[in-house]
């Protein structure tokens, strides 16, 4: 590679070529010569030296971070539910914004209540759609089990089981503590694509449970089982399908440990 | 239905370079709360746009729709003279054109160091500072990995000039870095 284009002023073309020779972008030949070059000129070995340090040090310091689980929330509210002809528009997600801030307040709250609903259940829904509103859904943000089980100790009497599936397509997103029926609930997160998916672990009396599934609790599915004297309740606007699967995939990798 | 294939290709050809177009965005607006909307209007147009993405890297035309975005939005929303400058200092342009003074290149090792030693608030500052147009190149090249070409695709720019910003904007990055702070 030359640096033949016409750039508006003359440009010192052998310190671009180190640039190009550190970023692998030079044809074998061209690199043999700057590198010959370099070995025989201090001060473009100088720049060398300063280019490989600025080049390691953003490496190391500014790591990647991952996408706010929020902002994949917001991105699917935009998208996800419209087909390509009716193009979402900032009103429709201010209109989804503020149906939302309802759901998560506390009087509209009571008044949406059905009267004879399952609280959990709704409880449930209401924290999941709280920490998609909030700046995070998570008050731990890890993909790695060991960081977030641990985050759980001291927080609440018992950290939940937390199980690694990766693999399987739901990728762990972190942790928070939910507040269900006036009690701290461990909860843990998922992803799915774009999709959240927020699993509480309650400790509870109830015998052991199979898998039910309500769908459709204001747009929410909610898939609930009881294992091990732990009621599990995961909820996400997943399809009704895909987060039983997602269930299932979690109980049989606790069964499996 | 036609929306179901769409949504499905944007699945499949954007949604594993999100953290990409949300970083590049971050970088371009210097702020979370802008890069938000940049980064919002970009997955619209990517997702109306996505019939007419004809292979080749989806993460380069992924983030050309942002670099895209975001201009239309500075364009909006900021004064024009915050977009396009190229203000290199005179010292610079003794240094990085028409092979400059060379001498001021030598002490190596206090500079070398200062880098080496520089935390990532000191970085981010740094690569904040600079001109629209180097940060983006820089960015694209040593964030985000890209390869010459594809960053000369996204900025719109011939390889020259993607390469003319890389050192410039490398160059001002350790002038900034490797001097001590006052």
């Amino acid at each position: 590679m030359t640096n033949a284009q016409g750039a508006a002023t003359p440009i010192d073309e052998p310190l671009l070529l180190v640039h190009a020779y550190l970023d692998g972008e030079l044809d074998p030949a061209n690199s043999l010569a700057i590198a010959q070059q370099i070995a025989a000129d201090p001060a473009l070995g100088a720049e060398v030296e300063h280019i490989q340090a600025l080049r390691h040090a953003v490496r190391e310091r500014l790591p990647r971070e991952p996408l706010p689980p929020r902002l994949r929330a917001r991105i699917e509210t935009v998208i996800g539910r419209r087909g390509p002809q009716v193009h979402p528009s900032w009103r429709a997600l201010a209109a989804s914004v503020v149906f939302a801030m309802a759901l998560a307040s506390g009087s509209t709250w009571v008044a949406l209540r059905p009267v004879s609903g399952d609280r959990i259940a709704e409880a449930v829904v209401d924290s999941h759609v709280r920490a998609l509103m909030a700046p995070q859904p998570t008050d731990v943000t890890s993909s790695e089990r060991h960081t977030v089980k641990p985050w759980f100790n001291g927080r609440l009497p018992q950290s939940p089981q937390v199980v690694d599936l990766t693999k399987e397509g739901f990728p762990l997103v972190g942790g928070r503590v939910d507040v269900i029926e006036t009690s701290p609930v461990a909860t843990l997160v998922y992803g799915r694509r774009l999709h959240l998916i927020s699993l509480s672990a309650m400790p509870s009396a109830r015998r052991p449970q199979g898998l039910s599934v309500r769908r459709s609790i204001r747009g929410y599915n909610l898939v609930n089982w009881s294992e091990d004297g732990v009621d599990y309740w995961a909820a996400s606007d997943l399809s009704a399908g895909e987060l039983e699967t997602f269930a299932r995939l979690f109980r049989s990798a606790l069964s499996g440990r | 239905m036609s929306g179901e294939d769409d949504r499905a290709r944007f699945d499949r050809v954007v949604s594993s370079h999100l953290e990409d177009a949300f970083a590049f965005a971050r970088w371009l607006a210097g702020n979370r709360t802008d890069a938000e909307d940049i980064f919002q209007e970009a997955c619209l147009r990517a997702f109306r746009g996505i019939g007419s993405f004809s292979g080749g890297s989806a993460r380069a035309w992924l983030l050309t729709i942002v670099r895209r975005s975001a201009y239309s939005w500075f364009e909006k929303n900021r004064l024009r003279a915050q977009v396009a400058i190229d203000d290199l200092s005179l010292g610079e342009r003794a240094l990085v054109e028409g092979g400059g003074d060379r001498d001021a290149l030598k002490r190596a090792t206090p500079e070398t160091e200062l880098i080496a030693k520089a935390d990532a608030a000191r970085l981010e500052a740094a690569i904040a500072a600079l001109p629209l147009e180097f940060r983006e190149t820089f960015v694209l090249r040593d964030i985000q990995g890209l390869e010459y070409r594809e960053i000369a695709e996204v900025t719109a720019k011939p390889l020259g000039t993607v390469m003319s910003r890389l050192a410039r904007a490398r160059r001002r990055l350790i002038d900034t870095i490797g001097t001590e702070q006052r």
